[in-house]
Parts: C-alpha cells; structure tokens; sequence
C-alpha cells in the first residue's frame, strides 16, 4: 500500500473498508491481543470514522432549489433577449426597405390606394369590364 | 392581479407537492418536456447528498453553494444526455464530486504559499483549544484535494470502496491507498490531542 504504513498497520486499515480472508482476521486478532500500539491505532481509526460519518443530510440552506430555478430561468430571459438582439438589426433592415418601397411607389404613382402603394398593377379597362360588357357597348 | 399571483402560487405548489411520490424517471421525463416543477422536485430531493459532498470538501462557504447550483444547472444541461444507466443521485455525485475537486484544486493552488507558512508554524496552540472534531476538520482540509475526495465520499458520506472508485473513477487499489493515506494523516493529529 504505501512504503510509511507498517504491514499490521496496512491490515488494520484493510480490514476496516474490505474483507479479510479468515487467516487474515484471525491474525489481526491475534496481532491486537498481544500489540497495545495497534490496538491504540485501531481506537483512533474507529473513533476517526464514527466523528467524520455524517449523521445527518446537509443542505445549501433555504430556498436553495428558489435559487437554481431563477437562475434558470433568468438564463432562459437572457437567451431570448439574445435572440431578440440578434434579429433585431434584421427586422429593422427589413421595415426599412417595405417603408422605402411604400414611398416611392406613392411618389412614382402618386397615388394613395393600397395597391399603388404596394406596386400592384392599376386595373387596366379590360380587367374591369368583362368580353360581354365591351359587345352590350353601342357600336 | 394579487389574487391572481396568489392562487397561481397555491396552484404551484400543490402541483409541486403532487410530485413528491413520483419516482426520478417520471420527474426526469417530465423536466425534459419542459416541466420546471418536475425538475425542482429533483433539486430538492437530490439537494442533501450534493450539499453533504461539497461542503464536505469546500466546508460551508458561498464558493460551495455555487458549486451546488453548477451541479444542478449542468444536470438540467444534460437531462437528454441522462440515459437512465446510473441513479440520478449517482449521476450528481459524479458531477458534484468533479466539479468540487476543480474548486479545491483551484483553491489549493491559490493558497500554496500561505500553506507553506502555515506548515512552517504548524498548528502552534490552535490545536489545545480546538475540540477534537474541529481539530480533525482542520487536518481534513489540509489533505491533498484527491484523498479528500476519497476520504469525503468513504468516510463521510458512507459509500462502499467500490461506489467510491466508481463515482471518482479510479482503480479501486488506488482508492484503498488514498484512504489509508488520509486516514494516517488524520490519526496523526489525532494523536497529538489524544
């Protein structure tokens, strides 16, 4: 195990967090009889292990699971904001050039219906009166 | 508008409480389609186990606390990584374990040179008037960050040796090693109180 540990002190230890085979345990009984050192390490040990087992569950404190859903959520706000941002330019560009389109076409036209200012073709007469309609005309 | 905060609130909560007996495969599907009550059933569930692992080895500082908050944030992260293989508490102890030993490591880097002042003056009369459990708190946070990692999940938290080299993912030879290291060097102080 390690160059510092002596070999009844590498069992000591062994024997406490795996299991030792019979021959094993009936020499560290042996050993801790006759040995008071080992047996003064071994009540160390012990009483090492029973104060550092926790005894209890901890905690972060209160409202811990508060904290961790705001800052989920505050991060889902800044992915949409970031979001937002990253389109805006885009959206500002895009009402830009409809604005452009809507004036010149109201300044070519010079008129203010719907469909000049959107570019559409002005109804010419032949969309408007139908084949029949032109033939009832007087001659 | 305050009633209606109010009685959304009441309904939260009791949808939260609804979810304490549902097991961690159902909160986990449920986080995944977008449930947030179903993952803060999870926090606070797991919320224990993790702390027990942090501030065991960072003590009951705010570094640990953000600690605890990454481990559940990158958990929320990996929701549809998860795959169910290892329980959900195994899987945070995993990640609170890594992410804590970066912290000390971090943290123990950063105090070097004050640590080397410290073991030149050693302990002086601190120990006498430290009880014997805050003595061994003190000679805890001077072991190497890996053997409090060892030690934290072996000794404190009550896994088996095998759980241990598991959850740090090491050879279960160096587990035992590292404890028996750590444990020596506890007893040492020991020693000098006793």
């Amino acid at each position: 195990m390690n160059d510092s540990f002596s070999e009844h002190e590498e069992l000591l230890l062994r024997s406490l967090d795996e299991p030792v085979t019979a021959r094993e345990r009936e020499k560290l009984s042996a050993l801790m009889q006759n040995d008071f050192a080992l047996r003064r390490q071994s009540d160390h040990y012990s009483k090492i292990r029973e104060m550092m087992l926790r005894q209890q569950p901890d905690t972060f404190g209160p409202f811990f699971a508060e904290r961790i859903m705001n800052q989920l959520k505050q991060r889902v706000n800044e992915i949409d904001y970031l979001i937002f941002f990253f389109f805006k330019k885009y959206q500002v560009l895009v009402v830009g050039v409809l604005v452009a389109l809507l004036i010149t076409n109201l300044m070519l036209t010079e008129q203010f219906s719907l469909r000049a200012v959107f570019g559409l073709d002005a109804p010419g007469s032949e969309n408007i009166y139908s084949i029949d309609a032109y033939k009832s005309l007087p001659q | 508008m305050g009633v209606g905060c109010l009685i959304i609130k009441q309904f939260g909560f009791h949808y939260l409480m609804s979810m304490k007996g549902e097991p961690d495969e159902v909160l986990i599907e449920k986080s995944r389609d977008g449930d947030m009550a179903a993952f803060k059933m999870l926090v606070v569930r797991h919320e224990g186990k993790v702390a027990g692992v942090v501030r065991s080895m960072l003590g009951a500082t705010p570094e640990a606390e953000d600690v605890g908050q990454e481990v559940f944030i990158k958990f929320y992260d990996s929701l549809n990584k998860f795959r169910g293989e290892s329980q959900v508490s195994t899987y945070l102890i995993r990640i609170a374990i890594n992410l804590a030993l970066n912290e000390l490591k971090r943290k123990q880097k950063a105090n070097a040179r004050y640590a080397s002042l410290e073991s030149v003056g050693g302990m002086g009369d601190a120990a006498d008037t430290m009880d014997l459990k805050e003595l061994l708190a003190y000679e805890f946070k001077q072991l190497d960050a890996d053997f409090q990692a060892v030690a934290t999940l072996r000794l404190i938290e009550g896994y088996s040796t095998e759980e241990t080299s598991s959850l740090l993912g090491i050879p279960l030879g160096t587990t035992l090693s590292r404890l028996a290291r750590a444990q020596q060097k506890l007893r040492l102080a020991l020693t000098k109180k006793l």
